[in-house]
């Protein structure tokens, strides 16, 4: 019986054993949920840009309001350079709700849970900044380690927290949503494992409070995908426009 | 509420015991790090391609296609209300040229009347005065020959009368002179 809170976090093999060398890439359950994310996203902008209604729908209204929400976003944070990327942080927001939002059902996997999977993207974005960073300043793009107006006995110092500010981007992004996705997760479940016998004593009480929790959960899921994605747009800022 | 506390106390314990069983993070457990990332990198990169290539597109085309719309009816709107305005400031000159135009012509048929009525006054006035006129003459030759009528029936009537009195026939002109005499002393009295 899944009692242990940790016990939801457990990855384990669906179907056979798929191995690159010595390298395991089997199909898990962690993989299971990325492919329902994934084909939910498909399936809910499949539907909400089927019909070419000048009156939307409410698919289509729910599609167009996410496609203004990340536009006005990316726009707002990282003006109109960052067009060209606004595919990838739409489909990174998407994935990131999703993955969020399907693990709040019940008996299903967070695969945001996982630092390994919110590092890879982390990593990704990071690396993909720092490239497009140099690509479009060349070695002017260090200078985003020099701020502008600081005594120069400062300098040195400030200098060095900005490049470790910069270095532990990654790591900050990625655990903040894996942290946040876990420790939610882990508190639902406590808390729900409590709600039998502290109800003995507190009546409805404990179980009210689980509902409330639950509904936090579903807040924080939104909230750290959109931070997530927001993040992403301020670094992607950092780079296209170097003057902060 | 003797029976509730052991239970809480058991299933507290039953619980503490099911967790120290399975302890750990599985999210640290490096087994599945590769496939994770393989598998994440995979389902990402399908669906970044069909989401770039095909959804976003299209969500894209509906957005442009709303607002073509309805920058264009906007705009149709906007013509037709120009075109209102237009016709209803035509309309506007329109009604105060026909109130120009009704006022002359009621101050021209007016004037029009007026003179005509005068016309006809002054030639009416002229055919009465005419009327009159003749009336008056009419009177005063009827006066006249009345009088000279009445003078000479006076004169047969005398002369008729003294023959039969006297037998004797008396001067025509003495019995005129007489009887003109009396005429113009009592005639004023009668005619």
């Amino acid at each position: 019986m899944a009692a242990n809170p940790m016990h939801q976090f457990q990855v384990y093999r669906l179907g056979p054993e798929i191995k690159l060398g010595n390298i395991d890439l089997s199909f898990t359950n962690a993989s299971l949920f990325m492919l329902i994310s994934a084909l939910t996203i498909c399936l809910f902008l499949f539907f909400g840009s089927k019909q070419k209604n000048i009156i939307p729908g409410r698919l289509q209204l729910i599609a167009e309001m996410f496609y203004n929400f990340i536009s006005k976003m990316i726009s707002d944070t990282a003006g109109s350079k960052a067009k060209p990327y606004f595919p990838f942080i739409f489909t990174l927001f998407m994935f990131v709700l999703l993955c969020n939002m399907i693990g709040m059902l019940p008996y299903s996997f967070t695969v945001t849970s996982h630092i390994i999977v919110t590092l890879v993207m982390a990593l990704f974005i990071f690396i993909a900044v720092t490239v497009i960073g140099f690509l479009k300043h060349g070695f002017k793009y260090l200078s985003i380690f020099v701020p502008k107006g600081v005594p120069v006995v400062l300098l040195p110092l400030i200098t060095i927290i900005e490049i470790i500010s910069y270095l532990s981007r990654p790591v900050s992004l990625s655990v903040r949503l894996f942290a946040n996705m876990m420790a939610g997760h882990t508190m639902l479940k406590v808390f729900g494992s409590f709600v039998i016998s502290l109800g003995l004593l507190g009546g409805w009480l404990p179980l009210t409070f689980s509902v409330a929790l639950t509904g936090l959960e579903i807040l924080v899921a939104f909230l750290q995908a959109y931070v997530f994605a927001i993040l992403t747009c301020i670094y992607l800022n950092d780079a296209l426009n170097l003057h902060h | 509420m003797r029976l509730k506390i052991p239970l809480i106390i058991f299933i507290f314990w039953f619980e503490t015991f099911l967790f120290a069983a399975e302890a750990g993070m599985p999210q640290l457990d490096s087994e599945y790090w590769f496939s994770q990332s393989f598998w994440l990198v995979l389902i990402f990169l399908v669906l970044y391609l069909s989401l770039s290539k095909f959804f976003i597109p299209k969500i894209k085309n509906n957005l442009d296609d709303r607002e073509n719309r309805i920058n264009e009816n906007l705009d149709e709107a906007k013509e037709f209300s120009e075109l209102a305005e237009k016709k209803n400031l035509e309309y506007i000159k329109e009604m105060s040229n026909a109130k120009k135009d009704v006022t002359k012509i009621i101050s021209e048929s007016k004037k029009q009347l007026d003179k005509n009525i005068n016309q006809k006054k002054i030639e009416f006035d002229k055919e009465l005065e005419k009327e009159i006129n003749k009336a008056e003459k009419e009177i005063l030759d009827l006066k006249k020959g009345s009088k000279e009528k009445v003078n000479k029936i006076a004169e047969e009537v005398s002369s008729k009368i003294i023959e039969n009195l006297t037998g004797e026939k008396l001067n025509d002109s003495s019995i005129k002179a007489s009887v003109e005499e009396i005429s113009k002393n009592r005639i004023g009295k009668y005619l």
